[in-house]
């Protein structure tokens, strides 16, 4: 079996051995699986693991680099996917009891692409269920109760990506894909010292995934390193005539290029001044050396604020609207009350009765904040703050009591289908990761993996790992 | 179908029940406090302190609302999580609040559904270059 440093390496760094056929993909593949297998029920990381399929995958991936046709950076790689993806004959919970017995006859878009990108599925990722969109107090809001921080196992991960956070933190696999609604990537990333991208709205397909607000629900990677996420951006990202609300061609698809990333153009970083109305002081300090980091690379970097408005509400609106479209057949079926959340067996026979014209309201709203924020835009390539105002939280905490603050960029980002990376940039007095994120224009993606990839250029934080025991 | 064989009555009088607890809700006179007793379909669950304040209009809104869902999904609900379900009718009620009250005129188009903007021109830069007399005529 491979060891630990072997297992943390990067995507980028794994696929250099592997092209060169110095690492097996079965061997990589037997290792994450028996890494997954010892470590994934202690920290609830796994919805499931898939060992026949990764390993017929593995054993595939193998045959065919040594044949010489070597597909990619991700050929041979092995990775989870949050359990609201449809994998073809395996059950896709979507985290949620009601579903626990679900099997799709198909691929989602997303797991088709790293199929055909040579990548190894080797299990579904736990999650917040229902993605959290019916609310939650708690992180014990999934079918495998809470998930575990692999830096601390009496802390949360954050969700709902939950899995996903836990499973790239502790070395379970190469990487995994997260969805986003609301602070599902970027929180999971900064709470578990991972690098995480949320892409702009439309570029990659959600057929296949579940749904919860039509209108805000983005999937991306969840990895070692900005490079990592760029590359499996460009795997997984591109237009899907089964999902309406992708990018056309041109706009939809991510060409990966480590020159383009790094050197592409001389950026404008805009230091938020407004994100959070109060940070935490293990949060802050490293926040200010980062800030640090980046004005040496940045040296324009200038304060930047966020508009006013009822940004969060209209995005609050917008979720609950829609969510309570999206599950109307659980919710008037009454089999809400098998959700394992308190609030989550109640939130959608509120959220129902929002009217279409409040809903409206919200959407008129949105428009012009979408204007507002490309206006800000012109005088900014990147937005930057921190991913949260905390570190990772106890297990047990009560999340709307506990972790209720302001997140008017969350809400802005999501909103407007913003792209948004958070990446690790320091540590608490605890030891607990502290992320950074960094948002651009709708369609700029390219930009917030240069800031990131620039910061970790300077930076080791990315490859801190956790002591798990 | 079978799904909906617990409803009390259909979506056509869901909605005709929303509106008139709507109605109801707008002839209260805003920015008056009023104790939750005042209103008609006020219930023990109205009483938690931890409510958010609210005027009186809103507070009605909210109140109706919540006797909407009593009223659907009242038989599915325990005494705990009617006391959250009112508390939850009141948290929305300000989110409602907030994004009412943002000035917004009858040509602020909704995002429906989301462009994200990439290539779009911004709608200022292009009507700059329309004549203001112009616009109105046929």
């Amino acid at each position: 079996m491979l060891g630990e440093s072997v297992l943390y390496e990067s995507v980028s760094e794994l696929a250099k051995r592997i092209e060169s056929k110095q690492l097996s993909p079965v061997e990589l593949t037997e290792s994450y699986l028996a890494r997954s297998e010892k470590l994934g029920p202690k920290l609830n990381a796994y919805a499931r693991l898939t060992p026949d399929l990764a390993l017929e995958q593995a054993r595939a991936a193998e045959k065919d680099i040594h044949r010489g046709h070597y597909r990619g950076p991700l050929h041979g790689i092995p990775y989870a996917a949050k359990d609201l993806l449809a994998v073809k004959g395996i059950p896709t919970t979507w985290g949620a009891k009601p579903y626990v017995d679900q099997v799709f006859d198909y691929n989602a878009t997303v797991i088709d692409h790293l199929n055909h990108s040579g990548a190894i599925l080797l299990g579904k990722a736990a999650m917040i269920e229902l993605a959290g969109g019916m609310d939650y107090m708690y992180a014990s809001a999934s079918l495998q109760g809470e998930a575990k921080n692999p830096w601390d196992t009496t802390c949360w991960t954050c969700g709902s990506s939950s899995g996903s956070g836990a499973i790239v933190a502790a070395g379970l696999a190469g990487f995994a894909i997260g969805t986003e609604t609301w602070g599902s990537i970027i929180c999971p990333s900064a709470f578990c010292g991972v690098s995480g991208l949320r892409p702009t709205f439309g570029r990659v397909s959600r057929y296949g995934a579940m749904a919860l607000a039509y209108s805000m629900d983005k999937i991306g990677p969840m990895a070692r390193s900005t490079e990592d996420c760029a590359r499996i951006f460009a795997a997984i990202a591109g237009h899907d005539a089964l999902d309406r609300d992708t990018l056309g061609i041109d706009k939809a698809a991510f060409t990966y290029s480590p020159a383009a990333e790094l050197r592409g153009r001389t950026l404008k970083l805009g230091w938020l001044t407004n994100a959070w109305t109060k940070v935490d002081p293990g949060v802050q300090r490293s926040l200010d050396v980062a800030h640090k980091v980046l004005q040496g690379h940045f040296p324009g970097m200038k304060d930047a604020a966020l508009p006013d408005g009822p940004w969060e509400q209209a995005a609050s609106l917008t979720v609950k609207a829609e969510v309570s479209s999206a599950f109307a057949p659980l919710i008037q079926s009454g089999r809400v009350r098998e959700l394992a959340d308190p609030s989550g067996r109640i939130g959608g026979y509120v959220y129902e009765t929002v009217s279409g014209a409040d809903y409206t309201t919200a959407q008129r709203i949105r428009e012009i904040l979408q204007l507002k924020m490309s206006a800000l835009f012109d005088s900014y390539d990147v937005l930057v703050t921190a991913s949260q105002p905390v570190a990772a939280t106890p297990l047990d905490l009560n999340l709307i009591t506990g972790l209720a603050f302001p997140d008017p960029l969350g809400g802005i980002g999501n909103l407007c289908g913003l792209p948004a990376l958070s990446v690790p940039c320091g540590f608490t007095e605890k030891n607990l990761p502290v992320g950074i994120q960094f948002v651009a224009r709708a369609g700029d993606d390219v930009a917030v993996l240069q800031a990131g990839g620039t910061f970790q250029q300077a930076t080791d934080w990315h490859r801190k790992h956790p002591k798990i025991v | 179908m079978k799904e909906n064989q617990d409803h009390k009555f259909s979506r056509r009088e869901f909605a005709r029940r929303t509106a008139l607890l709507s109605a109801t809700a707008s002839i209260v006179p805003a920015g008056i406090m009023l104790p939750p007793e005042a209103f008609p379909g006020a219930s023990p669950y109205a009483q938690s302190a931890d409510l958010p304040k609210l005027s009186a209009e809103s507070q009605a809104e909210a109140d109706a609302r919540f006797e909407l869902v009593l009223s659907r999904y009242g038989n599915r609900l325990s005494e705990e999580e009617k006391q959250s379900t009112k508390a939850l009718c009141y948290s929305l009620q300000t989110t409602l609040e907030h994004v009412r009250s943002y000035p917004i005129k009858n040509g602020d188009v909704p995002a429906l559904f989301l462009r994200p903007l990439i290539d779009r021109n911004r709608a200022k830069s292009t009507t700059a270059k329309v004549p203001a007399a112009s616009t109105n005529k046929p």
